[in-house]
């Protein structure tokens, strides 16, 4: 599966995460995953103002979204030299959550 | 190693050893300290150069900024004000050597710039291209150190890369001066407005300015919460530490902070598609 922003959708591409309004990150998902998507309804999200969507596949041909755990692994890895920061400690549990909910596993 | 510094110096004050500086920012310079002339002036001025008009209008439309479609000059000046067009003009052969030879480093600024934009915005702060600019800039120290130094400094970023060290330390033991020395003195000698030299100075130490500390704070937020998000690398592949400072002058908390991450992450992917189209383009141009 792949981020990719929203102006790069395309009809018959499957929703791999629910999607939700950037206005309301943590409102109800306006779309869930496993949704193809059609030309209506990339418009209805359109007007919505979605920026990003997750997809099945890899259809930019970049890395494709690694899993919740991989994320979690990595985000130790960039934060292991200030784990005595609690500002760093912050911005990391800020990430984490972010991570965890956004991963729709 | 004051030898190292003052060589560092020497190169950037010595012309001839940094990529040409278009002859157009000192006839912009006059322009500008002329209070006659008008911003369609200048704005004509810049357009006669088809270049650099091109790199101004790639990096105006970049997600750094968040206009989008900005398609003349002209209209350039009036989103981002004469300073920073100025500013984007003298950066811009910098910005060829990025884009080109450390994508790493382009992408991360890029992304910083991005960064600055939603913090200087969620923040109401005033002066919001400035900010992003002075983060699009703000590692620039980086590319004339390699510049100058070439392999040997790759080498000794990548030796330190399994330490995590960061660069800056590295830089100030072995040369005696960091990359945001560098870029300040660069900064100066283009004679930017301190609102952009400044921050690019101090956005490892901002508690050392008692000017235009929120800027350089910001930009030293942008900078973290980019390396945070794993996006792309400059060199540092490791979160530094936040500066105290910095949090405190911006009066940050974890809920601010959890709708910026929110925003960065998802404007960051089109950072990445804007980047990857500019190489699409240059690749199909040569």
């Amino acid at each position: 599966m792949q981020k990719i922003p929203f102006s790069l959708a395309q009809p018959g591409m499957i929703l791999a995460r629910d999607v939700i309004r950037a206005d309301k990150p943590n409102g109800p998902p306006i779309c869930g995953k496993g949704l193809v998507l059609t030309e209506s309804l990339i418009e209805r999200l359109a007007n919505l103002e979605v920026q990003s969507i997750t997809v099945h596949g890899n259809p930019l041909g970049i890395d494709g979204v690694k899993t919740l755990e991989e994320d979690l692994e990595s985000l130790e890895r960039r934060f292991r030299l200030v784990s005595d920061d609690p500002l760093a400690e912050k911005l990391k549990n800020v990430y984490r959550d972010y991570l965890v909910r956004t991963s729709g596993d | 190693m004051e030898d190292f510094r003052n060589d560092f110096r020497n190169f950037i004050l010595d012309t001839r050893t940094l990529p040409t500086l278009p002859g157009i920012v000192s006839k912009l310079n006059s322009l500008v300290e002329n209070s006659k002339s008008s911003l369609q002036e200048m704005a004509r001025l810049v357009s006669s150069d088809q270049v650099i008009s091109a790199r101004i209008l790639r990096l105006a439309n970049s997600p750094s900024y968040g206009f989008y479609r900005v398609s003349t000059i002209s209209n350039a000046m009036i989103l981002l004000g004469v300073d920073v067009v100025k500013s984007l003009i003298l950066s811009s052969s910098i910005f060829e050597i990025m884009e080109n030879s450390i994508l790493g480093l382009w992408e991360h600024s890029l992304g910083a710039g991005v960064a600055a934009n939603i913090i200087a915005k969620r923040l109401k702060l005033q002066e919001c291209e400035e900010i992003s600019t002075a983060a699009l800039l703000h590692d620039i120290g980086k590319v004339i150190i390699r510049l100058k130094l070439e392999e040997e400094y790759e080498m000794l970023l990548r030796n330190n890369e399994e330490k995590g060290t960061a660069s800056d330390l590295i830089e100030r033991q072995n040369f005696g001066t960091d990359h945001a020395e560098v870029g300040g003195w660069l900064a100066q000698n283009w004679n930017l407005p301190e609102k952009l030299s400044v921050p690019i100075r101090f956005h490892h130490n901002v508690d050392e300015t008692e000017i235009h500390q929120v800027k350089a704070s910001v930009v030293h937020m942008a900078d973290v919460l980019i390396r945070a998000s794993g996006f792309s690398r400059g060199g540092d592949t490791c979160v530094p530490r936040i500066q105290p400072t910095a949090w405190n002058r911006l009066g940050l908390n974890d809920s601010i902070l959890s709708e910026i991450v929110e925003e960065l992450e998802d404007k960051l992917v089109d950072v990445k598609n804007f980047s990857m189209e500019i190489h699409a383009t240059d690749d199909r141009q040569t």
